[in-house]
């Protein structure tokens, strides 16, 4: 919890810089967890590491240390091996065994810190979700600088997964998008794969003293699924997935000091809302994108039956309803602004509103009257589908249609075809 | 509290008190219930869907607790939980409607954040020293301790109602688990039945925590139907078993827990599951480790026999042979074995020759043995012969796998003894077939 009083700011920095530094490490080796599928993997690992951590320690290792390390990824190791064990020889479906061998070998650890809790300097409970805010407190001095050694853990673990993704990019990116071309190109898919559970494993470690078992979990997969989300080049989705995952860090810390609470706890709150903020704005297929683009059609498409059903009342055989409800009244006021229709009282159509409608009528009577002949539909069925597909016929496929309807005038219900780009638009009038 | 005071467990002599009893038949009975309804969890592959509504039980009790006034009354924070737990599975199916993430991702973002929201509001109630807060904590890694026999009561009869509900639409469910497609062009309702097993499996994840916690409480879900799987193809036995093997784990963990001071209850609740586990892995009929090792060695030996037995048919035509003419002719690691059970079973017989050297020859029942070894084998020849035949002309794959007539073991220990012969250039009758090859191996 952090003290919200307290001055010493130096501290948060600390915080804050621990928080950040395993956050991009985790959204780093969670990138390529998350396009291969596997973020499945890390929930899996960072349950499992903890007896590996628990072991290592009482074996005399310091936590943080390098033993320690080896320790955690020997766990999981041991975690991906009995996973597949369960697989194969007891035929168990992929996330049953994962079920299976992760809680079992978590169980285990939060046993022995438990039966071990005099010889064991970890609590049970911070194993889950860390404590970020007693990071500062055990420091290591480097050049007369107090630095928190899990920030020197943390940036050393950075640094390798840096080195690693830049020497292998080339495999890594060919196995996760493509693993049977990379086999068959000769790639070490195998070999890739390993080394992947490695850094994820070192990830999931670098990050357990700060952030705990499971909130690592969000720091792999939620930055980097945000990232797939908004941007669908790999290198950049990587490099905006770090971004996200330390602005997330570094709010979500904020935010705990302000609200007085767990700092590892906000950071996931944080990240999720970053994903749902992506689901929201991303580009093409996010919610946003997808309404706006859906209404806009909607709005396109009561705006040109407006203008359609005031031909018709022009034309003479029918009259054109007054605007009643709201979305009715705003296309009425779009039309008049945009000067498709006159302004006062009469409500007629201009010159360039009948221009554009009669395009519509001519594009739904077309429509009608080629499915006239050619398909042996009743008149009555004839409408529907005219109705919809006037909004959509270009100048072209009119022609089309008119050529194939040459020397049949009229529409089926014997109403003439009004022609196309008569008169044309002359230059001085306004285009719109 | 069950066996809460470790120096007496027994104050009252022999018969615990009636708490106690209570407590420990509600957790019996959370364990019972949690083992059934993991069954259609395991087999619809949504285990770890029931995870990311495990971990994001804690947000519901934080907030129940909350709307309670701070009171810490178990049904109030249970449901809370059961709300938040719904609500992530609803997060569930929203990702995978509205967005592009793919199903592991979007599990892991639930788990992750819900657990992350969780962790905060408890720490933020913690922190702010509301009065009743600190024992939230336990719902972590779950504390059946601080039961009371009224919770145990209410824990016990929500468990045997998600019994019910499943016994009572158990066809239904077993349909749907089995084969959707089938049930969806039958006119079952799929989603429906699909969204109310999950919703079941909420219901026990919820019912558990206070045995095993949020963190470990899939493992209640899971691990039981996985080890009752090993023993049983029905699902009519599968059920019942896994529940008694929830059961078993629960209680056991329960106990052990309550006689060791500080020992949450999640973990050891767990690893009695997993022990379980391990156990059926290894001996269950037919599936387990030692079963397979077992039919796997039976294999090997009859095979050899049966080479073995072949082989001195045909030099038996030459009258009576030595042990080391035989087994030139049958190399292999089961050769030697091989021929001393068939001296045992007396379809060998010894020669007395002159020179004191030991010859063998075919007994009769041995040579009755051996020919209809080879009668079979020119039998299975002539069938894939022509199997091969129609592969080749009709282009169909309608072609049997061995494998699936004759067993993984078995064909394993065809192919390595048909190797060792190949190194041993031994004889070869039934040609095995060889791409590009015309056929033409015995009895085509």
């Amino acid at each position: 919890m952090i003290d919200a009083d307290s001055t010493h700011l130096w501290m948060h920095f600390w915080a804050i810089a621990t928080a950040a530094t395993v956050s991009a490490g985790c959204a780093l080796v969670g990138s390529f967890l998350v396009v291969r599928r596997l973020s499945l993997l890390g929930d899996a690992i960072s349950h499992a590491v903890l007896p590996g951590i628990v072991l290592a320690v009482l074996a005399g290792g310091r936590p943080g240390g390098a033993g320690v390390f080896l320790g955690a990824v020997v766990a999981a190791l041991v975690t991906v091996w009995l996973t597949n064990l369960l697989g194969t020889h007891a035929g168990l479906a992929e996330d049953a065994s994962a079920g299976v061998a992760f809680t079992t070998l978590f169980a285990i650890g939060v046993v022995l810190v438990s039966a071990l809790a005099s010889r064991v300097d970890i609590d049970p409970e911070c194993v889950l979700y860390g404590i970020l805010e007693l990071v500062p407190f055990d420091t290591v001095s480097i050049l007369s600088l107090e630095v928190p050694r899990a920030l020197l853990a943390a940036a050393a673990v950075l640094i390798v997964l840096v080195i690693g993704a830049v020497l292998c990019w080339k495999e890594l990116v060919f196995t996760a998008f493509d693993p049977a071309a990379a086999r068959a190109a000769g790639l070490p898919v195998g070999v890739v794969s390993a080394g992947l559970l490695v850094a994820t494993s070192l990830a999931t470690v670098a990050s357990f003293e700060a952030v705990g078992a499971i909130l690592v979990v969000a720091m792999l997969a939620v930055p980097a699924a945000a990232a797939e989300l908004l941007f669908r080049r790999f290198h950049v989705m990587l490099v905006v997935a770090v971004g996200l995952g330390v602005a997330g860090s570094i709010l979500g810390y904020l935010a705990a000091w302000r609200f007085n609470t767990n700092a590892a706890g906000m950071i996931a709150v944080v990240l999720g809302i970053e994903y749902v903020v992506a689901t929201l704005v991303a580009p093409g297929d996010g919610i946003v994108a997808r309404v706006v683009s859906r209404e806009s059609l909607r709005w396109r498409v009561a705006c040109e039956d407006r203008l359609a059903s005031l031909w018709r009342a022009e034309e003479g055989d029918a009259t054109a309803l007054a605007p009643r409800t709201l979305l009715d009244r705003l296309v009425q006021a779009r039309l008049v602004f945009g000067g498709r229709i006159n302004r006062g009282g009469s409500g007629g159509l201009t010159d360039i509103g009948r221009e554009e409608a009669r395009v519509i009528v001519r594009s739904h009577r077309l429509w009608e009257a080629w499915l006239g002949r050619h398909v042996a539909l009743p008149l009555d069925h004839l409408h529907p589908p005219a109705e919809w597909i006037e909004h959509h016929l270009g100048a072209e496929v009119r022609g089309r249609i008119a050529a194939d309807l040459e020397g049949h005038e009229g529409d089926p219900h014997g109403r003439d075809i009004p022609p196309e780009g008569f008169p044309p638009r002359t230059a001085d009038e306004p285009a719109l | 509290m069950i066996l809460a005071v470790v120096d007496d467990p027994f104050p009252y002599g022999w018969i615990p008190p009636y708490n106690t009893l209570v407590v420990a038949a509600g957790v019996a009975s959370v364990g019972f219930a949690a083992g059934v309804v993991g069954c259609f969890a395991v087999l619809r592959r949504r285990a770890l869907a029931g995870d990311a509504a495990a971990h994001a039980t804690l947000l519901g009790i934080g907030l129940a607790f909350l709307l309670g006034g701070g009171r810490r009354d178990l049904p109030l924070l249970l449901a809370g939980a059961l709300a938040t737990a719904i609500a992530a599975l609803l997060g569930l199916v929203l990702i995978g409607r509205w967005t592009r993430t793919r199903d592991d991702a979007a599990t892991a973002i639930v788990l992750g954040v819900s657990f992350g929201a969780g962790i905060t509001l408890l720490s933020g109630i913690t922190a702010r020293g509301i009065p009743g807060s600190a024992g939230l904590g336990q719902f972590l890694l779950g504390h059946t301790a601080g039961l009371t026999a009224a919770d145990a009561t209410i824990l016990g009869a929500v468990s045997l109602l998600a019994v019910g509900m499943v016994a009572l639409f158990l066809k239904e469910s077993t349909l749907v688990a089995f084969d959707p497609l089938f049930a969806a062009a039958s006119g079952w309702p799929v989603m429906l039945i699909d969204y109310a097993l999950v919703v079941l499996v909420a219901v026990m994840v919820v019912v558990g925590l206070p045995a095993a916690g949020a963190v470990l409480v899939t493992a209640l879900v899971v691990i039981p139907p996985v080890t009752a799987r090993q023993w049983t193809d029905s699902v009519g036995v599968m059920l019942p078993l896994s529940g008694m093997f929830g059961l078993v784990a629960a209680l056991s963990g329960v106990a052990v827990s309550s006689a060791v001071p500080r020992m949450p209850t999640g973990p050891l609740v767990v690893i009695a599951a997993s022990v379980l586990l391990t156990v059926s892995l290894l001996i269950a009929p037919r599936r387990g480790g030692l079963a397979r090792w077992l039919e796997a060695r039976r294999t090997v030996a009859a095979w050899a026999d049966g080479r073995l037995l072949e082989v001195a048919l045909r030099l038996d035509g030459d009258g009576p042979f030595t042990r080391e003419q035989l087994l030139a002719r049958a190399p292999g690691a089961a050769a030697d074995s091989a021929f001393k059970r068939l001296v045992r079973s007396a379809a060998l017989e010894p020669v007395v020759t002159r020179g004191g050297t030991h010859a063998w020859r075919l007994a009769v029942w041995g040579r009755e043995l051996a020919a209809e070894r080879s009668r079979r084998v020119a039998a299975w020849t002539e069938v894939l012969e022509a199997a091969r035949e129609d592969a080749r002309g009709h282009l169909t794959i309608d072609v049997p796998s061995p494998e699936a007539i004759l067993g993984a073991a078995r064909m394993k220990a065809i192919r390595e003894s048909a190797a060792a012969e190949r190194v041993a250039g031994g004889p070869r009758p039934g040609q095995p077939w060889q791409p590009g090859q015309p056929g033409g191996g015995a009895g085509g």
